[in-house]
């Protein structure tokens, strides 16, 4: 029965064999989850992040090709009222009290990064990079949602930023192209991962950024880091190990929901508690950091962001608040789709037609 | 059984009658009108070319005895002008092959009107797709005779096809044929067959029943998802919009462009 075989094995391409994954998540995303299922089984997008350290200009060939940035390109504040997701009046309550809330989103995002992704619908993908005359990439491949969480982190000029959790270096790359950062700390506990991350910088940088004085690169177990000293850095990204859904859902061997992996779910959303809390520890009063992660799991995403502020205030004495997101995601909103009615932090659900994420980002301000 | 109506009986009568060339006058004594007859006359020329319409009228004279009428026929030709270049003891032949494998009367009509087609194939092919059916397929004599009166097109389709196509119904949807009988599964192509497929199993609304042919979800009927119009298969089985499926469409599309249709040899159980 060779072509049974082959065919069960076509169909374990497309079949979901974990029960779990459709009972956690379609309790979690009632009717969104169908077309966030479809999504994770499909090719993803990805977005074209620019290396502006590059002397080539890709954004015209890109452009060419139908590609637009979608940073520059963000819904205009003159356009605040059509709606993300039908029936939020809560939400256009909030926009109206704060007024000036997505003018003043807009204003922190850095006028630097630049992504170019095909529009809605458009299922292009990009040729691979090609390298300028100094031998740097002219842009970086990744998942376009996963620039959010560095754009929403706004570094201003000359801030001092810690990434715990840094390896292949996407985010670091992309914090890195705000060209604001003034002394960056990329860290990542997996020494093979940290080997990626330093050929990511080096296909990026040139020699002088990625010297001593502006970049650290280490290799610790981020949970224990802040027996280093805290209170410095100006912003913090935690963009933890988590269950990737999109290889969750189709590799059953390697699926962090079988027996064998068991117990490192379970221990997950504790160490990414742990990781969150060096985070809070790290960063200086009134600076922020930003939790993130490429679950849509709850557990994973507004329980621990939860549970770590209320740790950090009982046991360590300190207090952070969330800031609130939804100014920054309604810039998006033509670009990606927006899980409704989060309390706590932002999320991109796939869809088919932007088939970017899932990426939860929540940012904590620090007050004491 | 059949009620020849009066006209399609002098027909009948006046083909018998006179000289095979096609002309108008032919096809006036036949019984075509006036409209009818030039209608029929002008495609042959078209295809034929003005000079060559020494064709004669054993076709249009074997249709009528198949009780179809002048109205019909026009049709026919009009749906396939090739048929005007097949000779008529061929296509006579090619019928006579359609009432052996068991087409009855008003089916074999039927099949006719719908897929004139039919007619320009080789018996030989119709009677390997048959063979093809009933015994790599195992579908019994009477569905097949079904799946020929409701899907003529598999008499052209590649055997390849068929075999993809049937497999991927009797395999990855667990479909049994007497259900792929009802579904009108080979009228169907199949990327649209694996798009309506897949985009609803990766929606979660559709499994490939296990060995003890069990599912966890309640399947929606092969002849439900493929009969159903876009709209009706947007909104009630896959609860997606047009979009999100257009998109879908030409995603699987490169998907199968990009694994290359590697299918191996296969048997039933
Ligand atoms: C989601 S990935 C980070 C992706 C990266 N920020 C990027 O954008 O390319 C999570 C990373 O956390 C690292 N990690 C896991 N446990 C850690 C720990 N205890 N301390 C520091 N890093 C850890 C893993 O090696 C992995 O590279």
């Amino acid at each position: 029965m060779a072509t049974q075989r082959l065919w069960n094995s076509m169909a374990a391409q497309g079949v979901l064999h974990n029960k779990n994954f459709d009972a956690m998540y379609s309790m979690q995303l009632g009717e969104l989850w169908p077309s966030v299922r479809v999504s994770l089984l499909s090719e993803r997008k990805y977005g074209a992040l620019v290396n502006n350290f590059s002397c080539g200009d890709p954004v015209t060939d890109l452009q060419s090709l139908g590609c637009r940035d979608f940073i520059a390109s963000s819904s205009t504040a003159a356009d605040p009222f059509s709606p993300p997701y039908s029936g939020s009046h809560q939400f256009y309550q909030h926009i109206v009290n704060e007024g000036t809330g997505i003018d003043l989103a807009r204003t922190f995002i850095s006028p630097n990064v630049k992504c170019l992704v095909f529009p809605k619908g458009d299922t292009s993908r990009f040729k691979p990079a090609r390298l300028d005359s100094a031998g740097l990439l002219t842009y970086y491949l990744m998942d376009a949602a996963s620039v959010l969480p560095v754009l929403a982190l706004n570094v201003q000029k000359e801030e001092s930023v810690l990434d715990l959790c840094a390896a292949p270096g996407g985010k670091t790359l992309a914090l890195l192209q705000t060209q604001a950062v003034r002394f960056i700390w990329a860290n990542d506990w997996s020494g093979s991962r940290m080997s990626r991350l330093q050929r990511t910088l080096n296909s990026c940088l040139p020699h002088d950024l990625l010297s001593e004085d502006k970049l650290c690169i280490t290799s610790f177990d981020g949970r224990e880091w802040h027996e280093l000293g805290g209170n410095t850095f100006d912003k913090v990204l935690v963009d933890v190990p988590c269950t990737t859904d999109r290889h969750s859902l189709i590799e059953e061997d390697n699926n962090i929901f079988s027996r064998s992996r068991t117990k490192e779910k379970r221990n997950l959303p504790l160490c990414q508690t742990q990781l969150l809390l060096t985070g809070l520890q790290a960063v200086r009063k009134g600076g922020e950091v930003m939790y993130s992660t490429c679950t849509l799991s709850q557990l994973q995403n507004q329980c621990v962001v939860e549970q770590a502020i209320s740790l950090a205030n009982q046991e360590l004495g300190i207090t952070a608040e969330i800031v609130d997101l939804q100014p920054f995601t309604t810039l998006f909103k033509d670009t990606f789709h927006f899980a409704p009615d989060l309390n706590v932090g932002a999320m991109v659900l796939p869809h088919l037609t932007a088939n970017f994420g899932p990426i939860y980002f929540c940012k904590l301000r620090r007050l004491s | 059984m059949c009620s020849h109506t009066q006209e399609s009986q002098t027909s009948r009568a006046s083909a018998q009658r006179h000289g095979s060339e096609l002309s108008l006058r032919t096809l006036l004594d036949m019984g075509f009108t006036e409209t009818q007859a030039d209608q029929v006359y002008e495609g042959a020329t078209k295809i034929l070319g003005r000079k060559s319409v020494t064709h004669d009228t054993s076709t249009i004279t074997a249709l009528l005895a198949l009780g179809l009428n002048a109205s019909s026929i026009v049709k026919i030709f009009d749906k396939c002008p090739a048929l005007y270049t097949e000779k008529g003891a061929v296509v006579q032949q090619r019928i006579q092959n359609l009432w052996k494998l068991g087409l009855v009367e008003g089916s074999i009509q039927r099949v006719i009107s719908y897929h004139p087609h039919i007619l320009t194939i080789p018996a030989k092919r119709v009677n390997a797709a048959v063979q093809f059916i009933r015994t790599k397929c195992l579908f019994t004599a009477q569905q097949m005779r079904e799946i020929l009166r409701d899907s003529p097109e598999v008499a052209e389709e590649d055997l390849n096809e068929l075999e993809h196509k049937f497999q991927y119904a009797y395999f990855r949807m667990g479909v049994k044929q007497a259900e792929m009988v009802k579904a009108k599964l080979f009228k169907v192509s199949m990327e649209e067959l694996r798009c309506r497929h897949c985009f609803l199993e990766r929606r979660g609304f559709y499994q490939t029943p296990d060995k003890k042919g069990q599912t966890l979800i309640i399947n929606p009927k092969l002849k439900d998802i493929l009969s159903a119009t876009e709209d009706i298969y947007l909104s009630q089985f896959a609860k997606a919009t047009k979009e999100e499926l257009d998109v879908f469409r030409k995603l699987v599309a490169r998907e199968d462009e990009e694994k290359g249709n590697t299918l191996e040899h296969w048997d039933i159980e």
